[in-house]
Parts: C-alpha cells; sequence; structure tokens
C-alpha cells in the first residue's frame, strides 16, 4: 500500500511539472518500476523471473530528439531448489536446499533517441553502458557463498513515451531492454537478462 | 573510483528490499548433509560392526567428554538400525567387528575450517584407539576428503575399518558424515537425518 502512494505521489508531482514545450534543454527524471527476466547461462543459476526491481534515470534534452543522462536501479532475482544430493569434486555427496541469489545496481550513461517529439505517443531507442555492482550468493542451507564484483553492462532498449498531455513533459514511459552483464563465478555464466519497465517521467524545476 | 563508490552505497541500501534466502528457509532446509567415502574400500567385505557408546563432545578443538544425553542414545539407536537395515550385523566391540562407528559433536565459536586430514591427527585424542581395543595405533584419514568451514555446531560420524588394521596398524577412515545447520538436536529429527545420510550413501551395504 505505501508503495502504490509513493507512486501516486510521483504522478502527481508530475502533473505540476508538466509544461506544453520541447525537450530540448529540459531535464527529465524518470522512476520506474522493473521486471527481469533472466537469459542465457544465467537461466541455469536463476530461472525465475525477478518482479522485485526500479529503475531510475536522470536525461537531459540535447534536442528534441535526442537526450543524454545517466541510470541507476535495482534488480533482485532469487530462486530456491528443493533438497537434492549434490557430488562434488573432492568425492563427497552433499545434501542441500540450494538458495541463489543475485542484486544487480546499475550505473549507466545513457542515450536515448524519441521518434516523433510532440507527438502523442512517442517510440524511442536507447542504449546505456557502464558498470553494474553484482551481488552474488549461493547458499547451500544456510551456509553462504558470495561474490560481489563490479561488473561491466551494456543495455540497449527500445519502448514507447506518453505524456500525460498533448506535448507535455511529463508522462509514462514503457521499455523493454536486453541486459548484458558479462560475469563469470563458479558455474555461473553471464548475468544477461530481459527487462520491462513502467515508470512516471517528469522534468525538474520549472 | 566515484562511480564504484556510488554502486556500492546504492547496492547496500537497495539490497535491504532484496528477499532474503536465509528468511525463507525452514529449519529443515537449513540443514545440510555431507558424507565422504573411501572409493578404494569394499564395504561388501566387512559383514559386522559395532558403535561407540557414548557421543564425543569437543568444544573448539578440545575434548569436553563422553556425553549420553537422551538425544544420543536417540541418535546411536538409529544409527544401529541404519546399519542393520544396511546389512550389517551389530555385535560387541569385543568380537572382533569389520566396522567401528563413533559420534562426535563438533562446537565452535571461532570462524575456521575442518579438514579431514587434520581433523585425523587429532581424532586420537577423542577417541582413543585402544577403545576399539587397538593401543598404539592411529587413525588415518584418506587425502581427497574435503575442507568445511565452521563457526557452529556440527554432528559427526566417523566408520573405521577394523578388520584391516592389524596389517596397517592404522584404523583407515572409510566413511565419514556430517550434518551442519539449524536444528540438528531435535529428538523428532534424529531418524530423518540419518536416514539422509544412508540414503545418499548407496555403496554402504554388505552386498
Amino acid at each position: 500500500m505505501k508503495t502504490i502512494k509513493i507512486f501516486f505521489l510521483v504522478v502527481l508531482s508530475g502533473f505540476c511539472f508538466s509544461r506544453l514545450q520541447a525537450q530540448q534543454g529540459v531535464t527529465r527524471i524518470s522512476i520506474g518500476y522493473t521486471a527481469g527476466f533472466p537469459t542465457s547461462k544465467f537461466k541455469d543459476f536463476i530461472s525465475d523471473a525477478s518482479f522485485r526491481g526500479m529503475d531510475l534515470r536522470v536525461l537531459h534534452g540535447i534536442n528534441d530528439k535526442l537526450s543524454v543522462g545517466f541510470g541507476t536501479g535495482f534488480q533482485d532475482f532469487y530462486q530456491k531448489y528443493p533438497r537434492q544430493v549434490y557430488k562434488l569434486s573432492d568425492g563427497s555427496d552433499v545434501s542441500a536446499v540450494i538458495s541463489n541469489s543475485v542484486q544487480t545496481v546499475p550505473l549507466l550513461a545513457r542515450a536515448q533517441y524519441s521518434f516523433t517529439p510532440g507527438k502523442r505517443i512517442q517510440p524511442f531507442v536507447g542504449v546505456g553502458a557502464g558498470g553494474n555492482m553484482v551481488l552474488y550468493r549461493q547458499y547451500l542451507g544456510e551456509f553462504e557463498g558470495s561474490k560481489n564484483k563490479f561488473a561491466f553492462q551494456a543495455q540497449p532498449e527500445a519502448g514507447f513515451y506518453i505524456p500525460f498531455k498533448p506535448g507535455g513533459i511529463a508522462g509514462i514511459s514503457l521499455s523493454g531492454y536486453y541486459n548484458i552483464i558479462p560475469f563469470k563465478y563458479n558455474n555461473t555464466g553471464n548475468l544477461n537478462s530481459v527487462g520491462f519497465t513502467v515508470g512516471v517521467a517528469f522534468p525538474t524545476g520549472n | 573510483m566515484l562511480c564504484l563508490t556510488i554502486a556500492t552505497s546504492m547496492a547496500t541500501i537497495l539490497t535491504g528490499c532484496a528477499k532474503d534466502p536465509l528468511k525463507n528457509l525452514t529449519e529443515d532446509e537449513s540443514r545440510i548433509y555431507i558424507t565422504n567415502h573411501d572409493s578404494t574400500y569394499n564395504f561388501t567385505s566387512a559383514q559386522t560392526f559395532t558403535i561407540a557408546d557414548s557421543v564425543a563432545v569437543i568444544s573448539n578443538g578440545q575434548l569436553v567428554g563422553k556425553d549420553l544425553t537422551s538425544y544420543d542414545q536417540q541418535l546411536i539407536a538409529s544409527l544401529k538400525t541404519a546399519m542393520t537395515k544396511q546389512g550389517f550385523t551389530l555385535v560387541d566391540k569385543s568380537s572382533a567387528p569389520d566396522l567401528a562407528l563413533a559420534v562426535t559433536i563438533y562446537s565452535s565459536d571461532q570462524t575456521g575450517v575442518i579438514s579431514y586430514n587434520d581433523y585425523g591427527g587429532y581424532y586420537g585424542d577423542y577417541w582413543d584407539p585402544y577403545y576399539w581395543g587397538y593401543p598404539g595405533y592411529s587413525y588415518y584419514y584418506p587425502s581427497y576428503y574435503g575442507v568445511y568451514n565452521y563457526n557452529e555446531t556440527t554432528l559427526a560420524i566417523d566408520m573405521f575399518d577394523l578388520k584391516d588394521a592389524a596389517g596397517s596398524n592404522q584404523l583407515k577412515n572409510v566413511w565419514s558424515a556430517l550434518v551442519r545447520g539449524s536444528g540438528i538436536f531435535n529428538p523428532a529429527k534424529v531418524d530423518t537425518q540419518v536416514q539422509t545420510l544412508f540414503d545418499q550413501s548407496a555403496y554402504l551395504k554388505t552386498n
């Protein structure tokens, strides 16, 4: 309930700041809820989707179509596997419930290109590149093995921006993206995932 | 460097929002069962076994004493039943058993590692080979046995080959089991825990 209240407050503040002007020279903040879906090798470690995530980005309009800025966020991946016997390299057999947990916190430089600025629906493409603080944990029963690493991340993206008012700067943003995070630890490979975000965007200042 | 600091700070704050794997574990799920054995040992060549009549309690590497609580009695009885089910015959230690089992409880308030090789070196302090009728013998652990972290209470069960001891002057460890995690000493879980150890040790049988 608290989360919903915060969401509506953010939406309301978006309306307050909404203005009829082009995005050139305007700095816009967007806050979104995200869902992540592991792909490729990451799926072998955690196959469950993550519905615990958020996205925060600040973009400044270079011109009507192109914005640049930075973004961060958070995604929490987790999966518990039922008890099973695992053969270890030293010859021992271990019966354990395994819990895998990965949190990713990106810190990306971003660029976004809008195809139809000023229109009611504004499709865009974007790209982010930078680093990601990866918190990797694997539990055998209650016993933890962990690895924290600042990994490279690239993130191509495509989506739609729908202003609250025609030509407005505040609005709703919907997008899908692909996270490329090279990572190697134990038997775990790259932590690539598909993500979706829905959020609100609003300009900073007047 | 600034990016790393920001990302680390963000990670610290936001991981508070993450699902805590430990809070999503039941007591049963928290436990792990580790077994290992000497793959060169032929368990079908053994027919009889004996088991120590008490449990050695080791705290921070020092023998505190031998105990026989109601839990210990239940555990020893459960091991006897499991071994018998696998085809071995329980005999008195004075009747030249082929195998000997001993139960040890390790507790530690320090963080460190258990190495089975080191463990073997100290084992004679906990269980004098004299107990089995082999005074002056030493214990031997195969080198491939694992190393485990410990900073908690661990239940260990060790099995030694007495049948071939005379030839080597050593009591060779042929099977080891560790139970770690929460609720180990819950009397209601004794049989389940013993059964889990034997279920993952399919080689432990007479035929």
